[in-house]
């Protein structure tokens, strides 16, 4: 056999074992679910497929954990892993489901709400494939994915998508962005499916108030705040300054863009009854100034190029080199959710919401998530 | 983390100057290997997931650049660009300033319309190159003329990869780079032509034409410009009726206008064979694969061990002026280095820099993507530079070549620096 025949024959073998390693690997995070317990407060679990049947057996289809009061009241609807990058949003949706009880009124948590995007990382931005949250009895882990829809189950992207019903264009990748797809087409894309079977759960279940929980990275303007729909604006309100007041939580909130379509915050309060709100903390792994790109910085939030800039003054949050932890960014989010739903409460005391069993910032950051978190059976 | 990070770059940037010059790899090899070694410094092992995701990180672009060369490939074998040259050349042998400008729309065609040189200079450069030299212009001024026309056909719309790769990076839309990118490309173009054309002899008409590939009888007219119209077609039907027409995707759509021109090759009585130039645009393209693979690997590699935030907080430390300056250098010394590598790891950071500065993202990246291209004629690689040396049949010093192209180069480096810092006063542009 000749060297250049020899060097092909090489080359050829060392792709094919690159390949079975890494495929195995894909095939895994395609396939493998994290297990969630479910906790003593949640009384149904749903399928988005039940409100929407053509997701049903599509790898968008997900888990709707429903936690009902004894006494009827309002219907709150919690969704995280919209974008699958920004886990907080996650981890508090699995700490209500784990610990939470509903006294009065439904809560209704939707924990990984583009599970496709679950499925797959980003090429170029390197992220690892899972999380690991330590407990008192082991550690949890959890999917680390992408923000768009895993091509495998939605492609080609058009050179422009054009956001459906409002017209407005965007970036063609964005089509795979369940955050730019609201309010969803039932003939459309897999991951306008996904937006319109929200609407669905939303209509049918009744929901008066919906929150949707995102993380940015520290160079993003929108941040450590809360977007409000018109319609939600005086909650925006008194949860920022309940925040403030009684947990020494900065958060700043302002209203959500008339003309920005497919977002949560504007889709979901102009197409149904529900009051719409999103919140954002902040997220250095999806900083591209970021440094080494793995597990540590998802959980502890360190990074010493992201202080260098905030030194430059180039950050639209406080940075210092504590970073910015999950316990933190979880905390923030638990708080801002249950501080939603009690402004909302107080505002509409008829269609009063009571959770009780949920920790709040300081517990969170006293006790770490890992602490809330149930051991999985089996 | 900066020590450490400089370490891994330091590591990097030496084994990718070992494998390029001692071992004398291809530069998307060295790229490979040195993403390797920072791999493997930085702790990571060799991360086999990574690399391989990072060799789709590309794929899109792929596929659209094998497609639309296939196109532009069948268009060329049915003789339908001989068609549109000797059309020009008949029309306008003895108006010498329309004339240089139609042939260099034509030398821009193929590269606009899959984002590589390397189609401009392959497709229509030859071609191109033999009725320029015919007007008397220097051998050395000709190739001066389609190097720089295949640097600016990778610029000029609709498929522009730099940009694409940016607007990735900076999570941009790909979207009003229209005009902003087609008006300098042009004006920049048309000054090339002209400036490097202008002085040479009249056209001996019967003289080319007999020079010129035959044309077959019956490839006239609509049949020459059908594929053109279904490609237009298809483009703009998806934006007009999103809701109606099905997304094919430009790769689809580049397929779908490739049976077009069988079927019209097929009208005018000629025979081609699709498998032949299938092959054909692989072997052709393998060279610019390969880069964009070699390349994906890399920047996920240089994410992964924390060198690109490095690069990007480097940059964006910088006193500005530095970096205005330092655009003429190192964008075309990087695209030498790195290939279209350098939109990835330069041009995001500086996206990134300029728009914190308030300049206008869109106008800011079209600057930073018409200097880029310039590197192709500079080594270690100087891939479109040696192609176009080939395709011409230039025999001349390379650095007579290189001055040739040196009035040209300067005045787009100058208009590139010019679009950056002055983004906000072209708004006008973003039409």
């Amino acid at each position: 056999m000749s060297n250049k025949w020899l060097r092909k024959t090489l080359i050829i073998l060392l792709s094919v074992i690159m390949m079975v390693i890494a495929g195995r690997e894909f095939l895994i995070w395609l396939n493998e679910k994290e297990p969630i317990v479910e906790g003593p407060g949640v009384t149904r679990v749903a399928k988005l497929s039940d409100y929407f049947a053509d997701l049903k057996g599509t790898a968008l289809d997900t888990n709707i954990y429903i936690l009902e009061g004894e006494e009827d009241g309002g219907a709150v609807m919690v969704t995280a892993g919209v974008h699958t990058n920004e886990l907080s949003g996650v981890m508090t949706n699995v700490i209500l489901i784990e610990n939470a009880h509903v006294e009065k009124g439904k809560v209704i948590l939707i924990p990984f709400a583009n599970n496709s995007a679950f499925t797959a990382g980003h090429p170029g931005e390197a992220y690892p494939m899972r999380y690991h949250i330590k407990t008192d009895w082991g550690s949890r882990w959890f999917r680390f994915g992408d923000r768009y829809t895993n091509p495998i189950h939605q492609w080609p992207d058009p050179e422009v998508y054009v956001h459906y019903p409002s017209g407005q264009s965007l970036s063609g990748f964005d089509i795979r962005n369940l955050n730019r797809t609201f309010p969803g087409k039932a003939d459309g894309t897999i991951t306008e499916k996904v937006g319109h079977a929200i609407m669905q759960v939303i209509e049918k279940e009744n929901v008066d108030l919906f929150i949707d929980l995102h993380e940015a990275e520290p160079m993003y303007p929108v941040i450590n705040t809360i977007v409000a729909n018109q319609k939600a604006m005086d909650i925006a309100v008194i949860a920022e300054m309940n925040l403030s007041a009684f947990e020494g939580i900065k958060i700043g909130k302002e209203i959500s863009p008339e003309n920005l379509h497919g977002l949560t915050h504007r889709e979901v309060g102009d197409h149904s009854r529900a009051l719409s709100l999103l919140a954002e903390t902040c997220d250095p792994i999806q900083d591209p100034l970021r440094g080494r790109t793995d597990e540590a910085l998802i959980i502890t939030g360190k990074d010493e190029f992201i202080l260098k800039a905030a030194k430059l003054g180039l950050l639209y949050v406080p940075f210092d080199e504590t970073g910015s932890h999950i316990d933190v960014r979880t905390g923030r989010h638990t708080s801002t959710v249950l501080e939603i739903i009690s402004a909302f409460s107080e505002l509409y005391p008829d269609k009063e919401i009571i959770v009780s069993d949920a920790p709040r910032y300081a517990e969170i950051i006293e006790k770490g998530v890992g602490y809330f978190l149930l051991k999985p059976r089996g | 983390m900066f020590l450490q990070t400089s370490i891994i770059l330091g590591v990097i940037v030496v084994v990718y100057i070992l494998a390029l010059q001692l071992l004398k790899m291809s530069p998307e090899l060295s790229m490979i290997i040195s993403a390797f070694a920072g791999a493997l410094v930085a702790g990571f092992g060799i991360p086999i997931r990574h690399i391989v995701e990072g060799s789709f990180a590309y794929l899109d672009i792929i596929l659209t650049i094998v497609t639309a060369t296939i196109f532009m490939n069948i268009l060329e074998e049915s003789k339908a660009i001989s068609f549109i040259v000797k059309t020009v050349v008949t029309k306008f042998y003895k108006q010498r300033l329309v004339l240089l400008i139609l042939l260099m729309l034509v030398l821009l065609l193929p590269g606009a319309l899959t984002g590589a040189g390397s189609a401009s200079v392959l497709i229509s450069g030859g071609i191109v190159a033999m009725v320029l030299h015919s007007m008397g212009i220097p051998m050395v001024n000709v190739t001066a003329i389609v190097f720089l026309g295949a640097a600016l056909s990778v610029v000029a719309p609709p498929v522009n990869i730099y940009a694409m790769i940016i607007c990735g990076g900076v999570n941009m839309p790909y979207i009003g780079f229209f005009m902003p990118i087609l008006i300098p490309t042009l004006i920049l173009a048309i000054f090339t032509v002209i400036y490097l054309g202008w002085k040479g002899e009249p056209l001996e008409l019967n003289a080319i034409i007999d020079k010129l590939p035959p044309v077959p009888a019956q490839m006239t007219g609509f049949k020459v410009y059908l594929p053109f119209i279904v490609l237009a077609i298809l483009m703009v039907a998806t934006r007009l009726l999103p809701h109606a027409f099905p997304i094919l995707g430009i790769p689809l759509i580049f397929i779908i206008s490739s049976v077009v021109a069988l079927i019209t090759v097929w009208l005018s009585g000629q025979k081609v064979n699709i498998l032949l130039i299938s092959k054909r645009t692989v072997k052709q393209l393998f060279p610019l694969i390969g880069t964009l693979v070699a390349v994906g690997i890399f920047v996920q590699i240089l994410t992964l061990t924390g060198v690109r935030g490095l690069l990007v907080i480097t940059v964006l430390s910088l006193p500005i002026w530095l970096v205005y300056i330092g655009l003429a250098v190192v964008l075309p010394v990087g695209e030498a280095i790195l290939l279209y590598g350098i939109a990835a790891v330069l041009g995001v950071p500086l996206i990134f820099l300029f728009n914190s500065l308030g300049l206008n993202p869109i106008l800011a990246t079209v600057g930073i993507i018409l200097i880029c291209p310039l590197g192709d004629a500079l080594p270690p690689t100087r891939i479109i530079g040696r192609l176009t040396v080939e395709t011409v049949g230039y025999k001349d010093s390379y650095n007579n070549f290189l001055k040739a192209c040196s009035v040209p180069w300067i005045v787009i480096t100058i208009a590139g620096i010019c679009l950056v810092i002055f983004a906000n006063s072209f708004k006008f542009l973003l039409i």
